[in-house]
């Protein structure tokens, strides 16, 4: 019983944001601020069992790990941003994530700089590398900005602007292909779990 | 140019956007009404993951981690592969992990694993682990952690228990053993799995994206940091062909599955139409008959729109 009543309010939710198709009306407004009202009402309990007291509450209280009230604190800084008077004091909990991406740093060269620059550098022993090598040097150029693109160079720098055309092709294709996924995966929903007409 | 072609082609060009999405809402109805059986061609981005956790099979010093960063917004892309992957490794006695990094993504894991559960007789700290919720800002930890001990780094799972007394941990320490990550997402969290697992750890990392998101993936699969990657539902439809042509088969000759082999996968049709194979394990090649039909209609608005737009610009000039 349960199953079909959630069944019929999901696809009475999911027609209502489909609404907004024909105009923005109550019931899109309505399934819009229910589905901000239910993410944070489900979060907030989940992040309170999974973060609060398993990382808090229980190392401090129970394990007595004295040491846990020093970052405690200094994460409870975040909430000084609503105060304009001593709103500064939220920066330093920042700080610390900031010396997160710090550490990142290093590693995230190797990935996603050495690595990628070593295979770009592969010889050229057929028709796909050779792609890469034209379009990589071409895209680069264009990119530099010291030299106006005009004669020979500009030449060479409008393929590079080709071969991002094609790049941003490509992936629009693939934006279009994503979002005709979402929509198959509500019509599937609405005909097959609410309607019974496809399984 | 004959007045008739562009007045048609004038009132295309400032046609009322709601008929399109008439036209396409029934491009998408109909294929899903009725199924046709159209052919999945397996890529290889795809079928290198199977072939990874194929290789996986049977064997007690080696398990699969699926890490869920999306919510339900994208499931109809994701959902499937999770699915397929998660039966892959039931049919396969494959030791399979799965984790949640956003509270959204928690029901999803228990959907999927509930989903592909229900047809085999697998245990929860046994056969499979969820690992369940952690939060975003302990990723980090987390993922260097697991390199050295997985039980250090995750204490306890979904259910509370302690991750070191499951028997599941029996022989899994860290990524040597837990060697394939798949990163399920609609965003690019797998360039973290590359950046600190793969870079520091030497793990193989794969990435289950939504199609937004494969051309920023493309680059880390061209270098090989990226070992496969499903991408968008036509990924979820290849993976669901290569489980059902593989790892779910059953003969004399083969009674848990049969291995892997490009000629047997040219060569097979598997029937979606039919009851042969349950609709859940069918799904996104149902939803990619849809799809294609969508594509045609898109691609026709596309030529239609451009060829008014030069025939009506034309005339102006």
């Amino acid at each position: 019983m349960f199953e079909i009543i959630s069944t019929f309010v999901a696809a009475f939710l999911t027609l209502s944001i489909f609404s907004f198709l024909y105009k923005d009306n109550p019931f899109y407004k309505f399934a819009e601020a229910l589905l901000v009202g239910v993410s944070m009402g489900y979060a907030i309990p989940l992040v309170y069992e999974n973060v609060f007291l398993p990382y808090v509450y229980t190392p401090i209280f129970l394990s007595h790990k004295f040491i846990i009230i020093i970052p405690a604190l200094l994460g409870s800084l975040y909430m000084f941003r609503f105060s304009k008077n001593l709103g500064w004091l939220a920066r330093y909990p920042i700080v610390f994530g900031m010396a997160i991406v710090g550490m990142s740093v290093p590693m995230s060269i190797h990935s996603s700089v050495l690595v990628q620059m070593r295979s770009a550098m592969l010889p050229i022993d057929g028709i796909n590398t050779a792609l890469i090598f034209i379009g990589t040097v071409t895209i680069l150029l264009y990119f530099f900005f010291s030299k106006a693109h005009k004669g020979i160079y500009g030449k060479v720098t409008n393929v590079g602007i080709w071969f991002m055309m094609i790049g941003f092709g490509a992936s629009f294709g693939y934006t279009v292909m994503a979002r005709v996924s979402l929509l198959i995966g509500r019509i599937q929903f609405l005909l097959g779990d609410w309607l019974g007409l496809v399984r | 140019m004959n007045k008739n072609v562009i007045s048609f082609f004038n009132k295309i060009q400032n046609i009322d956007r709601r008929y399109i999405y008439i036209v396409v809402a029934f491009s998408i109805i109909i294929p899903l009404l009725i199924p046709f059986n159209s052919r999945t061609y397996v890529t290889k981005p795809t079928e290198d993951i199977y072939k990874k956790v194929d290789s996986f099979a049977g064997d007690e010093n080696k398990a699969v981690l699926m890490s869920f960063t999306h919510d339900a917004s994208t499931m109809p892309e994701l959902f499937p592969m999770e699915v397929s992957v998660l039966r892959h490794c039931f049919e396969r006695n494959i030791k399979v992990f799965t984790i949640c990094w956003i509270p959204a993504a928690a029901p999803l894991v228990d959907y999927a694993l509930n989903t592909a559960r229900e047809d085999f007789d697998v245990q929860s700290g046994v056969d499979y682990c969820n690992f369940g919720y952690k939060p975003y800002v302990l990723r980090l930890p987390i993922m260097l952690g697991m390199g050295d001990d997985i039980a250090k780094a995750v204490e306890t799972d979904s259910q509370g228990r302690k991750v070191e007394n499951l028997e599941i941990m029996k022989n899994i320490k860290n990524y040597d053993d837990m060697n394939l990550v798949i990163d399920f997402a609609a965003s690019g969290s797998a360039l973290q799995w590359i950046t600190y697992a793969r870079a520091r750890f030497g793990a193989n990392i794969a990435a289950g994206v939504t199609a937004v998101m494969v051309a920023d993936n493309y680059p880390y699969l061209q270098t090989g940091q990226l070992m496969g990657m499903f991408r968008g539902l036509k990924g979820a439809a290849e993976y669901e062909k290569l489980v059902d042509v593989f790892a779910a088969y059953e003969s004399e000759d083969y009674p848990n599955g049969r291995p892997f082999s490009k000629e047997v996968i040219k060569e097979t049709r598997v029937p979606i139409t039919g009851d042969t194979v349950p609709y859940k394990y069918k799904k996104a090649r149902i939803g990619m008959n849809a799809q294609s039909v969508a594509h045609i209609m898109i691609i026709f608005f596309i030529l239609l729109g451009n060829i008014g737009y030069f025939i009506t610009r034309k005339k102006e000039l």
